[in-house]
């Protein structure tokens, strides 16, 4: 079966420093991976490059099959949606006018929203459980919120793959849980994921897969039991020698209360 | 899973109200634009029976009804003279509202205005050298003046544009100093232009006229051209309100949607441009009115651009002839201009937006 998302040989300079070097991974269809990674290592770089919103110096990415460089934007902007970290809006739109505007793929100049369109954002505004929160301004929300909003506006793209730039981040751990939760229900439902995680404690049980970004090494997928092993974690992590505490496993009896 | 997903289903009743809401809301916007039409309309004749001489409003409509066979003095007066005023100034009100949404939603700022980025100064400038260097040229009915007036307002706000973007962003801050130091610059260039004058001071009059805002009475054939500028400039505004609503989260938001940012970015600017040197070669430098207007629909409409465009164009028309009206009956049969009467009203209120908005732009 071809993958979703496919990286060969992929590397992305920005100027003259290299980001990223001869990546090469595949994402099928139906995942749910966390992708992690010491800070400034290039996820985000990575997450936009499977956007089409960056083009590779060397290497191909290819989306369902097809090379994003014989992709039109509009044809990439309906198979993959990035969610971005850090997203201000200037004026006063309410949560509706906000996640309609993922329905722009789908417009063209002149068209109106179509019967179609509208279905599309009704059923974002479920999956993301934000119906509620339809009329309120995006500004006036918690970041909790917020952050579900973002995944609406993701969601009426109809995108095949999700790209989430840590979705949990600056979010306290009863938001986060809650977040996780949307992770997986969207999975269930059958959306392709690939979630940029800062927190390694919020991966197992979530996440199907795991692929770390390390300096220097090829990047290595794996399932999370595999990967979260604090030898291969402190080597990645640079992290200096200590005595504790441990990398992961410590909020485990917590998470495993997730709904 | 199935189950749950029949749930959110059945439970869709929520769905089906707000979708009441979106209907009504739908009709509160067709109310307010066919309320602001009736005000136009209203505002328009009262204004043409105001001035020197009193019209009554039953004479005003005669005349304009029957205009070729009436030959009384009042109904020249109306046809002649407060016609193509009215009309003129309801379309630099129309023209500069709207450039100030499109600049506003292209800088993603509620700062940003025509005249405080400096669009109106180069404007102003090329119409100046249109009228002082190339007054004989023409091309395709269009004087140098007009020409000259958009390339001039082109060449500002690209200029500003670059200037106070930062990395994909416009900081108020950059913005208004980058706006003030390039309209300072062009108006001193433009009163520059006076030294050249051999005209026994004409051309300087009328130069300084424009640079205070002074809706003249234009002939017919003007206010053709300017009308069909302008025209053009507000239909190309409707494909770029949706374009608006989606720069509105961000040039890398946007382009992730598939929008050509920088091709976006290109006809907003050009389009603005195009209107603002349609107004001002009638109008002349008429300050703040794309600021307040805007502004005011926003509070009503919110930022939804493809709502806020006709809306903002019927009130700024609305707005510019009522302050003319006041401008040319206050102190009559002397005139105030009319950008003296906006910058009045405009100032404050520009400095009470600063003010309301210092703490969200860190100022």
């Amino acid at each position: 079966m071809t993958p979703l998302l496919e990286f060969v040989n992929v590397s992305f300079n920005f100027g003259r420093r290299s980001v990223l070097d001869g990546l090469n991974f595949t994402i099928e269809q139906g995942d749910c991976s966390a992708l992690i990674g010491p800070n400034g290592i290039g996820k985000t770089t990575l997450l936009r490059l499977a956007a089409c919103v960056l083009a590779c110096s060397r290497g191909t990415v290819s989306l369902a099959g097809r090379r994003v460089d014989t992709l039109r934007r509009v044809e990439a902007a309906q198979l993959v949606a990035l969610v971005p970290q850090r997203f201000e809006v200037p004026f006063d739109f309410t949560v509706e006018q906000i996640v309609e505007q993922g329905r722009t793929p789908y417009l063209g100049l002149f068209a109106g929203f179509k019967r179609r369109d509208r279905q599309a954002v009704e059923r974002a505004l479920e999956m993301a459980d934000v119906t509620s929160l339809r009329s309120r301004i995006f500004n006036e929300l918690s970041g909790g919120e917020r952050q579900r909003v973002k995944i609406a506006l993701g969601l009426a793209q109809e995108p095949r793959l999700l790209l989430l730039d840590e979705p949990t981040q600056s979010l306290d751990l009863g938001r986060q849980l809650e977040l996780l939760g949307l992770i997986r229900t969207l999975s269930d439902e059958g959306v392709t994921i690939l979630a940029a995680m800062h927190d390694l404690q919020l991966i197992e049980g979530t996440f199907s897969s795991v692929l770390l970004l390390e300096p220097d090494q090829e990047l290595s997928k794996g399932r999370p039991q595999d990967i979260l092993q604090p030898d291969i974690l402190e080597r990645a992590f640079d992290c200096p020698p200590r005595r504790g505490p441990k990398l992961v496993g410590e909020n485990r009896a917590l998470l495993e209360k997730i709904p | 899973m199935e189950t749950e997903i029949a749930d959110k289903i059945a439970s869709g009743s929520s769905a089906r109200t707000d979708r009441r809401i979106g209907f009504s809301d739908r009709a509160f916007f067709m109310l307010i634009v066919a309320f602001l039409l009736v005000v136009l309309a209203v505002v328009l004749v009262l204004s043409m029976g105001m001035g020197a001489t009193k019209i009554g409003v039953r004479e005003v409509l005669g005349s304009l009804l029957d205009w070729h066979r009436s030959g009384s003095t009042n109904s020249v007066i109306v046809f002649q003279i407060r016609l193509p005023r009215v009309l003129a100034s309801a379309l630099v009100g129309a023209a500069l509202s709207v450039a100030g949404l499109l600049f506003q939603g292209l800088f993603r700022n509620p700062m940003a205005d025509p005249y405080v980025i400096g669009t109106s100064g180069g404007a102003a400038l090329g119409a100046g050298i249109g009228l002082f260097l190339l007054s004989g040229f023409s091309f395709l009915g269009f004087g140098a003046t007009a020409m000259m007036a958009f390339a001039g307002s082109v060449a500002s706000m690209a200029l500003v544009y670059w200037l106070a973007r930062i990395g994909g962003r416009v900081p108020v801050i950059t913005l208004l100093l980058a706006g003030f130091a390039v309209s300072t610059m062009l108006s001193y260039s433009t009163y520059f232009l006076v030294i050249l004058d051999d005209n026994f001071g004409l051309r300087t009059r009328v130069l300084a006229a424009w640079l205070t805002g002074v809706i003249a009475v234009p002939r017919w054939t003007q206010l053709e051209v300017t009308a069909v500028m302008i025209g053009c400039g507000l239909i190309f505004c409707f494909p770029l309100a949706r374009r608006l609503n989606t720069l509105a989260l961000g040039d890398d938001y946007a382009r992730q949607v598939g929008v050509q940012v920088e091709k976006t970015h290109l006809a907003i600017i050009l389009t603005g441009s195009l209107i603002t040197a349609a107004a001002v070669s009638l109008g002349g430098v008429i300050s703040f009115v794309g600021l307040i207007v805007p502004h005011m629909a926003r509070l009503v409409l919110g930022p939804d651009h493809t709502r806020l465009l006709p809306v903002t164009a019927i009130a700024g028309s609305i707005f510019l002839v009522l302050t003319d009206t006041l401008a040319r009956t206050v102190l009559a049969p002397s005139e105030i201009p009319v950008g003296l009467l906006t910058a009045f009203i405009g100032g404050p209120f520009f400095l009470y937006l600063l003010r309301r908005t210092r703490r969200e732009y860190a100022l």
